[in-house]
């Protein structure tokens, strides 16, 4: 099992990377024009309010310094008051991260699910009808954007269909996943193209390899070679594509859940950075970008279980 | 005569592409008795492969097909069977081995579950009969471990030993017939011996037919019992061993035999013995060299001593084969005279200067010195043409006068027979042997003291490799050359070189002139690489057992 002790000790690389992290946040959320405490108190604000204000949050101090607190809070488990809605970063990330969570993850299944027997089918039916219709839906697929999806979706299931809802999220299971069905199908619609036209070269690609002509000289079905030898070489390259596209989902969340009115992290970080919410910006990016480290980690022990060869 | 048990009458295979019908096989007409062994030669291109595709209906591409003739397997037609029937021939009667078992080997499967999951499907046995059933296959191809073995992956072998697991893949329906399309063309000699000692040994167990397909004739006659031969999609002769190399009637077969190394050379290479006159400066002098590669990751280290303490000169003029298996060291040492390796201790002198003394003496080492790569092909910058390739070398040694540029490119093309009419053409368009004329112009283009070539025949079918050999040799004798052959092939090091190294994990275990090492081999593993050559001789045994090595010997890497 010497294969996977990355899994020990790749987590210690991970520290260096989030600290540097930790430094872009920090120094881009101070980059952005504006004040948290004149936002906070609004245009008739005295300076003398303002100046109480910005030393409550310790934003009168230099940058270095505020660094520091900011670094000495995370060690501690703490990311800082929010000036916004005045209670701690984490507990106020705690109550968002449910519907981003399942959003993200149900987008993912559905896209595997949508993707894995698309390709299948154009790659085994490659140069004929059914491959050039699922090649040009999915050039559409990548080419529309979320957000227009998103609004057309809602235009046929909600206000046409009238059978799901429009926005919003749910209090009982049932009711959330409800909720949960427009937004995750809007992701999937676009990563499920990229995953599937990924996956449909690779297979192209494994019907013609020779493992594949040696299993047809052993008499193996069509079908056999297929699922038993060409899928599971394709996956391998494609689980690394879905890694990366994992991390660029989290950050797109912020356009779903803003076209839905979910609310998640997404929304709460667009709040945030309008209201120049320097701890809750900070806070919620540090989240994404660990859950970003987190997936690539997963991935990479995921590609370790498919393919034999690889050692990290 | 025994009642043929399969028969293929004017089998014709064409390709219908753009401009028309291509006809690749042309109404070819053999027959297999059962326990034959039919060897079928012929250069790349000639159609062997596709013969044996189309016998088991799986063309390559879907531009091709079959438009007449007809193939019978004991009394049935295969070539109007359906699609079904074809499933259980495939595997279950027509078993097919290839030429490169890392990749037809599935590597994300394990070795046990290939050969298993052709039992499941053809025999119909539930999992654990299958795993004992392909546990003793295992067993059978010479996996000295099979039960524990039956779990590991592919890349966890050797090369001898995937070769042996599709073997085992192959056998695992019981087929009668058994194609082996080059089984042996990517291994080294002694583990090529071996598995030609294993078919032969399971197809006298079996009762197996084996149709042989390979482009080296020392094979052919070792273990075939009918020769076929095959020329431009033809099978322009067939017959009787001994009968067929004995008398040849085609003028191809003519010129494959002709050109078969294994022959004694009636006048060996002139006797360059004065070439060592006293107080000569060797153009290399190696000494003591090693060159260690460092393995392993962050926490467990190693190294591997790819060239461990080599002591070596060569003299102006001389040529000087190194041979050795895949892994002796024999490119890492090609690598390091170029000052392409980084050497870990010793030293290299290239006319008496030290390499290692800075990048001055670099840039003179690239001037005087040129390899000639294995792969013609993909040496070759696919986007220019010859002429502008051989230009820019010139323009960037800065030899000659830019104006004579274009005059010396079409000389050397001369020189190496291509012609000026290549000056104009691109890699693409070119063949093998064609592509390696230009490697070998371009290489002279520096003018170099030194040309070291890294099996650069290796590729090429048997009658570029005589004309290759035969221009290297021309070349050397006409520009006082010095030459560095690299080759697994001893035959043709034998042929072509003066004086010959042989190399072994990394050490020089004999060197001598060739006569003397290849008639009177000193050190057993250089006897074991001699004996392991298939002579073309059928009455010079390859297989005799007293000498073969054990199958463990090749176990598993790693």
């Amino acid at each position: 099992m010497h294969r996977y002790k990355f899994v020990l000790y790749r987590p210690l690389q991970f520290l260096p990377v989030l600290f540097g992290i930790s430094v872009i946040t920090f120094i881009l959320v101070r980059l952005i024009p504006g004040d948290p405490a004149r936002v906070l108190l609004g245009t008739r604000a005295t300076p003398e309010a303002i100046a109480r204000i910005r030393a409550q949050y310790g934003l009168d101090e230099p940058m270095l310094a505020q660094y520091f607190y900011f670094l000495r809070n995370l060690a501690d488990g703490e990311m800082g008051r929010s000036i916004l809605y005045k209670i701690d970063v984490l507990k106020l990330i705690a109550t968002r991260i449910e519907p981003t969570l399942t959003l993200v993850l149900c987008s993912v299944v559905l896209s595997v699910l949508i993707a894995v027997p698309v390709a299948a089918i154009a790659a085994r039916n490659q140069g004929r009808l059914a491959d050039q219709v699922i090649r040009i839906v999915s050039t559409f697929g990548i080419g529309f954007p979320p957000f227009w999806l998103g609004l057309m979706l809602i235009i046929l299931f909600s206000v046409e269909l009238a059978v799901l809802p429009v926005s919003g999220y749910g209090n009982t299971l049932s009711d959330k996943l409800a909720h949960l069905v427009l937004p995750s199908l809007t992701v999937s619609l676009s990563l499920s193209t990229v995953l599937a036209r990924s996956l449909r070269a690779a297979m192209v690609e494994g019907l013609k390899s020779d493992v594949a002509t040696a299993a047809r000289a052993r008499g193996m079905p069509e079908s056999i070679v297929f699922w038993r030898h060409v899928l599971p070489n394709s996956l391998v390259p494609t689980v690394n594509l879905l890694a990366v596209n994992i991390g660029w989902l989290i950050g797109g969340t912020v356009v779903v859940e803003t076209v839905f009115a979910l609310p998640g992290m997404g929304q709460l970080l667009v709040r945030a950075i309008f209201s120049r919410d320097y701890m809750v910006v900070q806070g919620v990016a540090m989240v994404f970008a660990c859950a970003t480290v987190l997936i690539n980690f997963l991935a990479d022990i995921v590609t370790v279980a498919l393919d034999p060869r690889v050692k990290l | 005569m025994i009642a043929a048990l399969l028969k293929v009458t004017d089998l014709t295979v064409v390709h219908d592409g753009d401009g028309g019908e291509r006809t690749l096989l042309d109404a070819v007409s053999l027959d297999l008795a059962p326990g034959e062994v039919l060897g079928l030669v012929g250069e790349s291109g000639s159609g062997k492969s596709l013969l044996c595709r189309s016998l088991v209906r799986l063309l390559p591409s879907s531009r091709l097909r079959i438009s007449g003739g007809s193939i019978t397997l004991s009394g049935r037609e295969l070539t109007t069977a359906p699609e079904a029937e074809m499933l259980a021939v495939r595997g279950g009667e027509i078993g097919m081995i290839f030429q490169n078992p890392s990749s037809h080997l599935d590597p994300v499967m394990r070795i046990g579950d290939q050969i298993t999951e052709g039992i499941r499907f053809h025999q119909r046995l539930d999992a654990k009969a299958a795993r004992a059933a392909a546990v003793d296959i295992l067993a059978q191809v010479g996996f000295p471990d099979p039960a524990r073995q039956y779990d590991s992956y592919p890349h966890e072998f050797s090369g001898g030993m995937r070769q042996r697991a599709m073997i085992g893949a192959a056998l695992s329906s019981n087929p009668k017939i058994l194609i082996a399309d080059e089984p042996t063309t990517a291994l080294d000699v002694t583990i090529q011996a071996q598995i030609l000692r294993l078919l032969m040994d399971i197809r006298a167990r079996r009762g197996l037919s084996v149709i042989l397909v390979t482009h080296d004739l020392g094979i052919v006659a070792q273990v075939c019992d009918r020769i076929a031969v095959m020329w431009q999609g033809r099978l322009v002769e067939i017959g009787e061993k001994r009968g067929l190399l004995a008398a040849p009637a085609h003028a191809y077969t003519r010129s494959l035999i002709a050109s078969h190394p294994s022959l004694p050379e009636e006048d060996m290479p002139a006797k360059a013995e004065e070439l060592r006159a006293p107080g000569a400066v060797p153009v290399v002098d190696i000494e003591k060299l090693h060159v260690r590669f460092a393995t392993g990751g962050l926490f467990r280290r190693g190294a591997v001593d790819a060239v461990n303490g080599v002591t070596l000169r060569v003299m102006p003029g001389e040529t000087v084969g190194i041979v050795g298996e895949s892994g002796s060291g024999k490119s890492t040492l090609a690598r390091a005279v170029l000052g392409l390796t980084p050497v870990s201790s010793g030293t290299i002198r290239f006319d008496g200067t030290d390499i290692a003394s800075g990048r001055a003496v670099l840039g003179m080492l690239r001037r005087q010195t040129a390899m000639v790569f294995q792969d013609p092909f993909n040496a070759l910058n696919p986007h220019l043409t010859v002429g502008k390739m051989l230009a820019e070398v010139l323009r960037v040694q800065g030899k000659i006068e830019t104006a004579q540029i274009p005059a010396r490119c079409g000389e050397l093309l001369d020189l190496v027979g291509l012609g000026r009419a290549f000056l104009d053409r691109k890699p693409r368009s070119m063949s093998g042997g064609q592509c390696q004329r230009a490697g070998i112009a371009r290489a002279l283009a520096v003018d170099p003291k030194l040309i070291i070539a890294d099996e650069c025949v290796a590729a090429l079918d048997v009658t570029i490799q005589a004309q290759i050999v035969e221009l290297f040799r021309e070349l050397v004798e006409r520009m006082s050359l010095t030459l560095i052959f690299i080759a697994h092939d001893l035959a043709i090091v034998r042929n072509l070189c003066q004086r010959v190294v042989v190399m072994h994990r990394g050490v020089i275990v004999e060197e001598g002139r060739s006569e003397e090492v290849f008639s009177r081999p000193k050190h057993a593993y250089t006897a074991a690489l001699i004996a392991a050559v298939p002579h073309i001789d059928p009455d010079k045994p390859l297989l005799a057992p007293s000498k073969m090595a054990t199958p463990q010997a090749d176990g598993v890497a790693n």
